[in-house]
């Protein structure tokens, strides 16, 4: 875990020091730690600087002299290459794409977008996934995983895993005709029914996110 | 992992179906647990995951003995700790993959890691004896064989025992599910001695057949916690001799409850 730290990276123009972590008093101790075994290294290169793309200016500035004044190497006046900065925006893009909660790229179709109709009964073992919307005529069986980025409507029994918002849209719903989930997810949220009997009120119902949590509430309160 | 423990793994198995391997996992595992020793269950039948729901744990499953496998997740992430009792994990199988998710090297590996985590791992092998029973047998140090007094039972746990030996798996142990006193006695069901005298092992424990393991496997809480259902009796019999306790071979003519129910028909005359 400690290489992650600091890496020195090479580019034709010379070698830079790269920090990923955010901790200052982490990134001292690995410098100079790294420092001491190959100082005689450094001192034939052509330093160009210090990325550090989780430390402000000031704590950069700080390292810097510390390369400069603890250890007596000079960093070159023409600084880091424009395209690391570039590298920099893509390294942030992949992040968020690894990131399934992050705001920008998540299904947004909820309202009106792309939808799946499943004809029929899921039985266990059966997994449907969808990049949108999913539309159960039928029952959902024990064992059975419907796992959609949008909503999930089930036109029947809903008695196994439902997962709605796989890609982190926590306005994501399930509803069921008669919901009575083995498990129920939306998002990275995570329920489950109680261990003790609960009563089922027959209604149509449905489930959403409130507050952090998962919530049932019947849609059609009045009938 | 200061005091790295070296736990015992225990696979259960028949080679039929429907004799009560999952049923005897289930109540040896709560069993041990009862007895103060740390358990993992493992679900070794991929596709045709029966062990969480008899445990009554089936709705905490997120991920499961293929996630583990292929490291989707870590180990500690795919033991779902029991509802009743703290030192009892279970390790479900999948159940949109088939057996050959996991291969008997991983399964190897797998059983080895949670040696070091428990004093006893308990694989509930699947019917069969196809690619599933091979893994379910890769970490074993020991087995147990479940029949029931039925000739098509006994030819296939003689059939497996032959292949556990050839495997290297000695001396396995032998429970006789479903047992009926009364159609013993009338002469229409096999006797325990018939049973032996063909396996040839050793006797690890007799159940009864009992209405209480319909009721407990729909309840999803093990008979063994049952203080008063014979087969609980019989089960906690079971785990006792597993830990070397010398265990008297329960008497299925004379229990409390036959007793019990004699004098009340005695008394009412019903």
């Amino acid at each position: 875990m400690k290489d992650d730290v600091i890496t020195f990276k090479g580019v034709k123009e010379g070698i830079f020091i790269d920090i990923k972590s955010g901790n200052l008093h982490l990134v001292k101790e690995e410098l100079d730690e790294k420092l001491k075994d190959s100082i005689v290294f450094f001192q034939g290169a052509k330093l160009l600087g210090v990325r550090g793309r989780n430390l402000s200016h000031m704590e950069i500035n700080e390292i810097k002299s510390i390369i400069k004044d603890k250890y007596n190497l000079s960093i070159s006046e023409e600084g880091l290459p424009e395209y690391l900065n570039e590298e920099d925006i893509l390294d942030d893009l992949k992040e968020s794409f690894n990131n399934p909660l992050a705001d920008n790229d998540i299904f947004q179709g909820i309202e009106e977008g792309m939808t799946k109709f499943i004809n029929g009964t899921l039985r266990s073992g059966q997994v449907v996934e969808y990049s949108g919307n999913i539309v159960i005529v039928g029952d959902v069986n024990p064992g059975a995983l419907i796992k959609a980025k949008g909503n999930i409507v089930v036109l029947g029994t809903l008695r196994g895993v439902a997962h709605a918002g796989i890609d982190g849209n926590l306005e994501a719903i399930v509803a069921a005709y008669n919901l009575q989930p083995t498990q129920l997810r939306i998002a990275d949220k995570i329920a489950r029914p109680p261990d003790e009997n609960i009563i089922s009120y027959k209604l149509p119902e449905v489930a959403k996110v409130h507050g952090g949590e998962v919530m049932i509430e019947p849609y059609l309160p009045k009938k | 992992m200061e005091n790295e423990k070296i736990g015992t793994a225990v696979v259960i198995t028949s080679g039929k179906g429907g004799v009560g391997k999952t049923t005897t996992t289930a109540n040896i595992g709560t069993g041990l647990a009862i007895l103060g020793k740390s358990v993992v269950v493992v679900d070794s039948d991929i596709g045709l995951r029966n062990l969480d729901v008899v445990m009554g744990l089936e709705n905490r499953i997120v991920y499961d003995i293929v996630d583990v496998v292929e490291k989707n997740c870590r180990l500690k992430q795919g033991l779902i700790r029991d509802k009743r009792y703290d030192k009892l994990y279970l390790l479900p199988a999948a159940q949109t993959k088939d057996k050959s998710a996991v291969k008997p090297e991983q399964m190897l590996e797998l059983v080895n890691n949670l040696k070091k985590e428990f004093d006893y791992v308990i694989i509930d092998s699947p019917a069969g004896i196809e690619q599933g029973f091979q893994n379910s047998i890769a970490g074993a140090d020991m087995a147990i064989i479940v029949t029931t007094p039925e000739i098509s039972a006994v030819r296939d746990a003689d059939r497996v025992i032959g292949l556990l030996e050839a495997k290297g798996l000695q001396d396995p142990r032998l429970v006789i599910n479903r047992i009926r006193p009364e159609m013993v006695k009338r002469g229409d069901m096999m006797n325990i001695d018939d049973i032996i005298d063909i396996l040839a092992i050793d006797l690890l424990g007799i159940v009864p057949d009992d209405e209480a393991i319909v009721i407990s496997t729909n309840k999803g809480e093990p008979v063994v916690i049952e203080e008063k259902a014979m087969s609980g009796k019989a089960f906690r019999n079971i785990t006792r001799r597993i830990i070397g306790e010398e265990v008297e071979l329960l008497d299925l003519d004379s229990n409390d409850e036959g007793k019990f129910t004699k004098i009340l028909k005695l008394l009412f005359g019903k």
